[in-house]
């Protein structure tokens, strides 16, 4: 790989371990609210859940919450900090390749997302146990092309909002709502009618169910992984063309 | 032109062009830099300067024109030129949290020279594991400097490079910038600090409205915009007789006597005669005073002329402008 790739890749990790909002949104959010969420509805099956023990439905859902943190909230604040200060420019100027720069986002966006993922699933694990994967090649491609697309969201939104503060207000904004109706709030059967058509509207929505359904062995829902795997070509074009790359 | 002299040319910028919208910011500019000189744009600001810049870097694509850089065309080949280019922006920062040693390994490339010693040589090598945000400006420009210099670059682009600093901090820089100098390093500084420009540059090149007024040393800018100097002192009633002897002086234009003060317009050299025809009455006066014309001085009348194009005024007639 181009060394200059390597030595951005490099830097890039270093900053994001330093970074309290990636420590706290990517890192302490999923893990915290899944054990408070994975707790409140017991560990027995229940109809509402799918059929499913409520704990481990989450446990399999909170995963989506990282890549969401990571595209919705990390990457966005990241870009529009490093546009506002000039820091690309710098990086420009010095004579960075463009593609080099959204090479280590990428890179940096899927670490984060296994490395945090990870981490969930280790404090998971002595609390609630990790429920066996019945579809690892699904849920594997759900969680990739899931990880690109937000992360493509990401450096779309960094790319486009003026400034860090305005990137952390529309991505909080964003976050919220696709984490309370997507990934980590009440299951879609206690949802009214009118949240869960807005639920299901929403990209995390897609991304969480092509992932819970294949490991749960509760679903193939093919049609909800070619929205995601689209909803990863479509953002990851538009954030090359929006980048110039 | 020769090949020997060609090779020793290293930006050539013939007809550029650059508008943002309806607003034409670089318009017909023509520019040369020659290896090993310190060249500096200077004017006030929207002059054009950093656009400029940005455009001879392949940062901002022209309008039209013709530029060469260091044999490559900016427009065409931005990353081939900024690898042989080392740049300090205007506006522009390093990550907060980026470390100095840090930010050296990152711009380093294979052809880099010693990080640690340019480290060294500018003062900063106590600060290797300091965070980009706990830099002072005075630290953060050096290290900018670094940066610039690490990859053995054939030209040095500097822009604003000392724009807020407090006086300690810009004679830190102006003393970096001023051993690239005497090293034979080429230099394109853009700046609005005129005793900078005055103080670092070969040649100076000024700008408005996106095209070159004017272009020289520094030495012939002020002789040829900034008007003569003026000499004041007083002097007793019974010693007025001197006022005859200064005005056959070499050089003098002018000699007044006000209220028992003295005041002599000259060129620069005659300053020199007038100080030596009071040594030779044995009147040097206590409180003699001498303006000296500067380049501040020559760029507001340049300006001011391009504003109101009439001709050039007598030397003996123009307005000074007190050195600041």
């Amino acid at each position: 790989m181009n060394s200059t790739a390597m030595r951005l890749i490099r830097a890039e990790f270093r900053l994001t371990l330093r970074d309290p909002l990636v420590l706290t949104f990517v890192l302490v959010f999923p893990i915290v609210t899944m054990l408070i969420i994975g707790g409140a509805f017991g560990t027995e099956p229940d109809p509402a859940f799918e059929g499913q023990n409520p704990s481990q439905w989450y446990v399999a859902s909170y995963f989506t919450v990282v890549v969401a943190a990571t595209g919705l909230i990390m990457l966005p604040v990241h870009l529009a900090s490093y546009r506002e200060r000039g820091v690309l420019r710098r990086f420009a100027a010095a004579g960075f390749p463009r593609w080099s720069f959204a090479l280590a986002e990428l890179t940096l966006g899927l670490a984060t997302i296994a490395v945090a993922g990870v981490v969930l699933l280790a404090v998971a694990a002595p609390v609630y146990g990790i429920p066996a994967v019945h579809d690892v090649g699904r849920v594997g491609l759900g969680l990739l092309f899931g990880s690109i697309g937000f992360i493509s969201i990401g450096v779309l939104l960094g790319t486009l909002l003026p400034s860090a503060r305005a990137a952390q207000a529309v991505g909080l904004m964003l976050f919220f709502p696709s984490f309370l109706l997507g990934a980590g709030g009440p299951p879609p059967s206690v949802m009214g009618s009118v949240l869960r058509h807005v639920g299901d509207a929403l990209p995390l929505t897609w991304v969480t169910t092509a992932i819970r359904q294949p490991w749960l062995g509760i679903g193939t829902p093919t049609g909800t992984l070619v929205e995601v795997i689209a909803l990863a070509v479509v953002a990851t074009a538009v954030a090359a063309r929006r980048a110039a790359l | 032109m020769t090949s020997s002299s060609a090779s020793q040319e290293i930006v050539t910028v013939r007809g550029l062009r650059k508008s943002y919208g309806e607003r034409v910011v670089v318009d017909d500019l023509d520019l040369d830099v020659h290896a090993g000189e310190v060249v500096g744009l200077i004017g006030a600001n929207g002059a054009g300067k950093t656009t400029t810049v940005e455009c001879i870097q392949g940062l901002r694509r022209p309008d039209s024109g013709r530029l060469r850089v260091l044999g490559c065309d900016p427009a065409r080949e931005p990353e081939r030129l900024r690898s042989l280019v080392g740049s300090q922006l205007q506006d522009s920062a390093l990550p907060d949290r980026l470390r100095v040693g840090e930010a050296v390994e990152l711009f380093a490339t294979s052809r880099a020279r010693d990080g640690a010693e340019l480290l060294e040589r500018f003062g900063l090598v106590a600060r290797h594991k300091s965070a980009f945000a706990s830099l002072s400006g005075g630290e953060r420009q050096r290290l900018f400097l670094v940066l610039a210099l690490l990859n053995r670059p054939r030209l040095v682009i500097l822009d604003e490079l000392t724009q807020g600093l407090d006086p300690a901090a810009r004679r830190d820089v102006w003393t970096a910038v001023a051993q690239l100098r005497d090293e034979g390093t080429t230099v394109l500084l853009v700046t609005h600090e005129l005793d900078e420009a005055e103080a670092l540059c070969s040649r100076v090149i000024a700008m408005r409205s996106g095209r070159v007024l004017d272009q020289g040393t520094p030495t012939e800018l002020v002789a040829r915009h900034a008007g003569g100097a003026r000499i004041r002192f007083s002097v007793a009633p019974s010693d007025e007789l001197i006022l005859a002897a200064l005005r056959r002086l070499p050089g003098v234009a002018d000699v007044a006597l006000r209220a028992g003060q003295v005041t002599v317009r000259c060129d620069r050299q005659a300053i020199a005669h007038v100080g030596a025809e009071l040594v030779r009455r044995g009147e040097v006066p206590t409180d003699l005073d001498v303006e000296v014309p500067d380049l501040e001085a020559a760029l507001l009348h340049l300006l001011d002329s391009a504003n109101t194009p009439t001709p050039a005024i007598p030397v003996t007639d123009r307005e000074l402008v007190t050195m600041s």
